[in-house]
């Protein structure tokens, strides 16, 4: 890095801590892509197309947040016009940036509650307890910086006399497509607490099954979610409830198909959010919006699952629903913060 | 050949022996008048020298043989380690060369209060392991409540001759000495570096290779490990530390040495704040080997890296003992550097 140039991104934070639990949520992959705004950086990691997650860390989780797009006119003709605001995205390693936030971040003496070795979290690694960081003495607050396309994404650390730094190569994305999924088609809206989500799932993991259903209807059983794989199947029922479905909004009844092994993958996240927004589209593409709890408030992570359709669903091509709505498409990945509000009235 | 000797601070000496497993398996040990010497040359990795003072772990002892009092000892150092482990809460240890039939062995007569056995029953488990360690438990009718518990480790007597080829290695005048900040800081760093090292040699060649550390330092009181892979290069600065003087009388040529010597050409290059590109004396390590040679940190003595730019590192490791004030105890390891 060359010190005349102002950097194109610095952000300083006081608890890698907490950037730790939300980007361990993405732990599934082995790149992450790395968006950066004025308003924040956006993670997010994918696989096989067919699923991806996204974490959010918004500015305001930051000591301080600078953005300086470059703006000379070299620069500029090289940006599309509409992203004007924004740098290209790069993609880092995941296991890489989780690990070096591990060593910065372990230090905060709150050791996770959530540490346990349950089967279904077993994609995460061995993450929490690997660094005994008391004996490090490190606060945690650590520096982000990134000089623009090329260079590396660095986090540093500095302690008394001991300083950390980690430079991330950062590499062109191999895609940067999302799952589409068309928020103004909702065919259903559930908000409810994530660690029932996650018991759930973890009932419905016994049978190792290779598909699970998800059911939505405003006839009892209300809300379903159904495993079935060679072992045989199973099904968990909750009824519409306020206290068991905080928002329960479907129009008629819903039925789509998702590969269990990954929704597995979020099974952490079920585990560590304090409440989860499962949505679904016109076209079967699940939503689940985690909000979990961060020392500054709350923050959000986001997974998008591609449904199975036909033969693939088994059978069950029954797919949805409110063929009605006729709003635009929308692609943008601005987090609609009127639905995040929602979940933090309840 | 006799020799017997009651064990003054077990403690101290399980903790020694238990550090010195971390290296290797067999251990030279040479026991004579003045001190005790403990040699661990695996056929891989880094080798320790242990120089420690008599008295810091006998009391009593009696070191007889036709070779000038000088008795050398093959010990397989586990086993050693776990008979002392077993004598932790003892109120007395005896340790002492007998034979049965033609096997040496070195027996650790472990006398504890019968009160205080909750300790045995475990150790007797952890013993018993079938590497032809044998233990026997006697417990004394006497009123005064004690058993005896005799640990009997097989080992081989080495002849003056065997022994006379062995030497500590040659290094040149190091480039840097630095005294090492806390170890169990370091040795986290170091594990998690390795780690790191490990899965790269791992999805590089798709098989575990040597995980290599970068271990640098200058003479202005810096230390930087890093590890260089293709997706992150981190590294971890320590400033401050201290590069002890050199003291005249130890240093060939006295003052003049200390003139001519590499470490005091090394002062005039590179900064304190670690940001020069200059003064570095840099090894490539394995990173096990450094993990490994960091769990002295149990004895929480001070640590000396000698580092001698692209051949290896020494590091002279300061047993602080209770009573005495100047370090009598020193345990040398030795480091190679890897090419490459």
């Amino acid at each position: 890095m060359v010190d005349k140039d102002i950097p194109v991104f610095t952000a300083v934070s006081s608890s890698a801590r907490q950037l730790f639990i939300l980007l361990r949520c993405l732990n599934f992959a082995t790149k992450a892509q790395v968006q950066i705004s004025a308003e924040g950086l956006r993670i997010s990691a994918e696989e096989s197309s067919s699923m991806e997650a996204f974490a959010f860390l918004e500015k305001e989780l930051f000591e301080s947040f600078q953005f300086n797009p470059p703006a000379s006119p070299d620069d500029a003709e090289s940006l599309s016009s509409n992203h004007s605001a924004d740098i290209p995205i790069f993609e880092i390693s995941l296991p890489a940036l989780l690990e070096t936030l591990q060593i910065f971040g372990i230090a905060n003496p709150q050791q996770p509650r959530d540490s346990n070795n349950n089967s279904i979290s077993s994609t995460s690694r061995n993450a929490t307890n690997a660094f005994d960081s008391r004996v490090l003495g490190m606060t945690g607050i650590c520096r982000l910086t990134y000089a623009g396309t090329g260079s590396p994404f660095s986090i540093i650390m500095s302690e008394a006399n001991v300083t950390t730094t980690c430079d991330l190569t950062s590499y062109e994305p191999s895609t940067i497509e999302d799952i589409p999924f068309a928020r103004d088609k909702l065919a259903q809206k559930i908000i409810m607490s994530g660690s029932w989500l996650y018991d759930a799932m973890r009932e419905l993991e016994s049978t190792s099954p290779e598909q699970l259903s998800i059911t939505a209807s405003p006839d009892p059983p209300t809300f379903t979610l159904s495993a079935s794989g060679t072992l045989g199947s199973a099904i968990v029922e909750f009824s519409n409830n306020k206290e068991l479905l905080e928002t329960f909004q479907v129009g008629r009844k819903v039925r789509n198909t998702y590969r269990f092994a990954l929704l597995k993958k979020a099974a952490r996240t079920m585990q560590a959010a304090v409440k989860v927004s499962i949505r679904v589209d016109d076209q079967g593409v699940l939503s689940m919006q985690f909000m979990i709890e961060v020392e500054k408030g709350v923050s959000f992570v986001d997974f998008r699952f591609v449904p199975l359709i036909g033969e693939e669903a088994g059978g069950n091509g029954d797919v949805n629903a409110d063929e009605e709505t006729d709003g635009y498409h929308d692609d943008d990945d601005d987090e609609g913060d009127d639905e995040n509000s929602e979940m933090l009235e309840g | 050949m006799r020799f017997k000797a009651d064990v003054q601070n077990i403690n101290t000496f399980y903790k020694l022996v238990s550090a010195l497993t971390s290296i290797g398996s067999i251990c030279w040990v040479r026991l004579s008048l003045d001190d005790i010497r403990f040699t661990i040359i695996p056929e891989q990795g880094s080798q320790v020298w242990a120089v420690l003072s008599i008295n810091t772990v006998f009391d009593q002892y009696t070191i007889v043989s036709q070779a000038d009092n000088v008795i050398n000892l093959e010990i397989p150092i586990g086993q050693l380690t776990a008979a002392l482990k077993s004598a932790l809460n003892a109120v007395a240890a005896e340790l002492r060369l007998t034979k049965v039939g033609n096997q040496p062995i070195l027996c650790l007569k472990i006398t504890s209060l019968s009160g205080s056995s909750g300790t045995f029953g475990s150790s007797f488990n952890d013993q018993f392991d079938g590497d032809g360690q044998t233990v026997d438990l006697q417990t004394t009718g006497n009123t005064d409540r004690t058993h005896e518990i005799n640990q009997q480790i097989p080992i081989r007597v080495l002849s003056p001759e065997t022994v006379a080829n062995i030497h500590e290695p040659r290094c040149p005048d190091p480039d840097v000495h630095i005294q090492l900040p806390n170890l169990k800081a370091l040795k986290s760093i170091s594990d998690q570096f390795t780690q790191i090292a490990i899965r790269d040699t791992v999805s590089r060649s798709g098989r575990q290779n040597r995980p290599i550390i970068n271990f640098e330092a200058n003479m202005h009181g810096c230390l930087r490990l890093s590890v260089v892979t293709d997706p992150q290069n981190i590294s971890c600065l320590w400033t401050e530390l201290s590069n002890p003087e050199l003291d005249p009388t130890q240093v060939e040529g006295g003052e003049e040495g200390i003139a001519n010597h590499p470490s005091t050409i090394m002062k005039q290059k590179g900064s304190a704040d670690g940001k020069s590109l200059e003064g570095w004396a840099s090894v490539r390590i394995d990173g096990k080997d450094l993990s490994k040679v960091l769990s002295i940190g149990k004895l929480s003595g001070r640590v000396i890296a000698c580092v001698c730019d692209k051949h290896a590192i020494v590091l002279y490791v300061y047993l602080q003992s209770e009573e005495e004030e100047e370090d009598s105890s020193v345990l040398t390891y030795y480091i190679a550097h890897t090419a490459g």
